[in-house]
């Protein structure tokens, strides 16, 4: 699950589209305007967010309307979090290290 | 990080398995033997001896599948299971050259991190070289934890 956040926030027009979306809601037609791209490239990558349903569309009519599902990138925060303990674990173990060499001279 | 002389080399890797097993597959000879094996080329290492005490040997004979054998001596100057080992290390291909390695475990979530540094290497071929076998080897003990 969080590999697939991961692919979806691999491309920077696509994280620029989630940075967009925490904003609120907003149309496939606003998105493409906004960032100036045209609406098959908008597509794809808007297809790819939804694959990892890191991105939900409403369809109401012909207003096709893009939210962002936050929790689809809780997992991929947790991920970066428990590597980000493990590494702090490791440094804290070299630290020690390092401060006793030290005080041996 | 520490031995200001000769060229060094830094490997991190994750074990799926406690610090005191990754730390217990570093200092336990029926366990180093399966795993002290560079690449492929080489089979079971045929001896190991550990005595685990600040200033006691540890020894590993490894040997090629053409029969061809290096072997390996050190002397351990720090142990804390299953937190840190530091030993000296000298391949008896390049007696003149006495290395350090320095091992650090932090555990996480059911698996374990491991940062070795290995230092005070005589040459850079020599380095690059133990670069790739250490690689080999922990490619191994990964083998070894999984069943």
């Amino acid at each position: 699950m969080a590999n697939d956040a991961f692919r979806a926030l691999a491309h920077p027009l696509r994280r620029d589209i989630v940075e967009r979306l925490s904003g609120g809601v907003a149309t496939v037609g606003e998105v493409s305007r906004e960032f100036d791209v045209s609406k098959p490239t908008i597509s794809r990558h808007l297809k790819t967010l939804e694959e990892a349903r890191v991105v939900t569309r409403v369809i109401d009519g012909r207003t096709h309307r893009l939210a962002l599902r936050p929790e689809a990138l809780a997992e991929a925060s947790d991920w970066i979090e428990s590597q980000r303990q493990r590494w702090e674990r490791l440094f804290d173990v070299v630290g020690e290290y390092l401060e006793e060499r030290k005080e041996r001279g | 990080m520490i031995e200001q002389s000769g060229q060094m080399l830094r490997i991190e890797r994750t074990f799926s398995a406690s610090a005191e097993e990754v730390f217990d597959a570093w200092t336990s000879p029926e366990v180093m033997r399966r795993w002290f094996r560079p690449t492929p080329d080489w089979g079971e290492a045929p001896e190991a001896e550990v005595d685990l005490r600040v200033g006691g040997k540890v020894r590993v004979v490894m040997r090629r599948r053409d029969g061809s054998e290096v072997e390996a001596q050190g002397e351990y100057t720090l142990i804390d299971r299953p937190r840190r080992l530091v030993t000296t290390w000298t391949f008896g291909d390049d007696p003149s050259n006495e290395q350090l390695i320095e091992l650090f475990f932090a555990e996480s979530e059911g698996a374990t991190t491991v940062l070795m540094v290995n230092s005070g290497i005589s040459t850079r071929d020599r380095r690059d070289a133990q670069d790739e076998g250490w690689r080999g080897c922990l490619d191994e003990l990964e083998r070894v934890f999984a069943g």
